[in-house]
């Protein structure tokens, strides 16, 4: 039935309950904070106060459950992101780290050539390794320049590493055995076949250093008289010896390593001393190419790197 | 709805518990960036219970209740909420339902309405800062799960006001399923033949 009362009396509610809602809400902006209004929010706010913070303890466990399942239902997602992050983040950790080995290195080999008694005028070349020999008998590399970038055979190469005290060294580190047009091949001064005519500073004796097969940590420096005595700690350079018609591939002056152990034997004639290399011949990544010889003229002065 | 001291206390405690389960459980749990709101949903199940004028009445006393215990803009609330209890009484009074589902998309209606034109009232009031393009699917968010919510909640609000209701629609429901069905031809129901 239609019901004019009825109907009056629903259209009267609703537009006093719309017209106390918007008289609210003018007198709320009107009013400063200090009205009516906010003071009630604020009287209200206190009153409410121990009811919710009752009513938060006490619905604490359904919030953990629901905070717990939307937590599991987003551990996926953020599971799957945080995954795509470390690959990245460990991708980038590489490079850095790659990086920071490579300006070590090239520290050690800037800081080789600054040394005194280094030969001068070499116009070295910089190398990346790409391949490494992997057996212990033929200790050889690959590099990425070639006769293209004027490498040719013989050319002595130096390599950098850290020394003990934590500092960019270099040193010799083998020769140019093979050359291509954008690659070339490096022995390296432990492979069985090499043989680098040394001389120890500043005492003066002369000898050749051999490797010892497997341990490229370890240099034999043989063939030294037995009246020349050399200690532990001191230096071993190339002597780059030049006879009528025979002469040392490596220039004078290039450091090899440092003595670490000298055999006294009464009974030989010569002496043997063990020879721990500047440059780490293992962990190469940058070389550098000798490509010119020095000036016949220089001489060596070596200083302790 | 019966106008009595009993009705009103009831339909107070409803509001209140709706409004302290909110602020102290629903409001602080984020579900795909938005959360339920149990308020509007008992305004809607006594507007529709109850009728437009209890709707409306209710839906006042939410809006201000809620702006008071939250600090928010007085009378924002109880202005949209007074309108979506008369919609959701006029609805129930106009069509007279029955059907035991129909909490569901009355909620989701409900809860439609009441983010909309919260949104719209609370935009053209005081929101200065520039609004992201999320709270929509905050809103739609809203609506799912209060659709998820409806049914409970209107039972629950329809055991409440069970007592101080004049028609009750899940009654009237069961004696319209307990009527023996007539049969035979449409021209020939009710007459004796």
């Amino acid at each position: 039935m239609y019901d004019r009362k009825a109907v009056r009396r629903r259209r009267a509610a609703l537009a006093v309950f719309v017209a106390l809602s918007i008289a609210i809400l003018t007198a709320y902006f009107g009013e400063s904070g200090g009205g009516f209004f906010h003071a009630l929010q604020r009287g209200a706010q206190e009153a409410f106060a121990p009811i919710e913070s009752g009513a938060t303890r006490a619905l604490k466990p359904v919030r953990d459950f629901f905070g717990w399942a939307g937590d599991t239902i987003d551990a996926k997602d953020q599971n799957k992101e945080l995954k795509e992050e470390v690959e990245r983040l460990r991708s980038e950790l590489a490079d850095a780290q790659t990086s920071r080995r490579d300006a070590r290195q090239l520290r050690g080999l800037v800081g080789l050539h600054r040394q005194e008694g280094f030969p001068r005028g070499t116009r070295p070349v910089a190398a990346r390794v790409i391949a490494r020999s992997p057996t212990v008998w033929f200790s050889s590399l690959k590099i990425d320049k070639g006769s293209g970038d004027g490498i040719r055979l013989n050319q002595p190469v130096i390599a950098a590493a850290t020394n003990t005290s934590g500092s960019a060294v270099g040193g010799l580190a083998g020769k140019i055995t093979r050359v291509t047009g954008g690659t070339a091949e490096v022995t390296l001064i432990t492979d069985e076949s090499s043989g680098v005519a040394a001389q120890v500073m500043p005492a003066g004796a002369s000898g050749v250093v051999k490797p010892e097969v497997g341990n490229p940590r370890d240099l034999l420096l043989d063939f030294v008289e037995g009246g020349r005595r050399v200690t532990e700690g001191t230096i071993v350079v190339t002597s780059g010896f030049k006879a009528s018609r025979v002469e040392s591939l490596f220039p004078r002056g290039i450091p090899i390593g440092e003595v670490t152990k000298v055999d006294l034997d009464e009974v030989e004639l010569y002496q043997r001393v063990h020879i721990r290399p500047y440059a780490d011949l293992r962990r190469i990544d940058i070389v550098q190419v000798l490509t010119r010889k020095p000036p016949a003229t220089q001489t060596a002065e070596v200083v302790a790197p | 709805m019966i106008l009595s001291g009993g009705a009103l206390v009831r339909v107070g405690l409803l509001l209140l518990l709706a409004v302290v389960l909110q602020l102290s459980a629903l409001s602080q749990i984020g579900i795909v960036g938005g959360q339920a709101d149990v308020v509007v949903l008992v305004v809607a199940a006594v507007a529709y219970y109850a009728g437009s004028v209890p709707g409306c009445a209710t839906g006042f006393a939410a809006g201000f209740l809620l702006d008071l215990a939250t600090g928010a803009t007085m009378g924002a609330s109880s202005l949209v909420l007074t309108a979506v209890g008369y919609g959701v009484g006029r609805f129930r009074e106009l069509r007279d339902p029955s059907h035991g589902l129909l909490p569901i998309p009355g909620g989701a209606a409900a809860t439609a309405g009441w983010v909309v034109a919260f949104a719209a009232v609370s935009f053209m009031l005081d929101v200065g800062a520039r609004v992201s393009p999320l709270v929509f699917r905050d809103m739609v968010v809203t609506v799912l799960l209060n659709t998820l919510l409806a049914l409970p909640v209107f039972a629950g609000c329809r055991r409440v006001l069970r007592p101080s209701l004049r028609v009750d629609p899940v009654e009237v429901r069961r004696r319209r399923e307990q009527q023996p069905r007539e049969t035979g031809p449409i021209g020939l129901r009710g007459m004796e033949v």
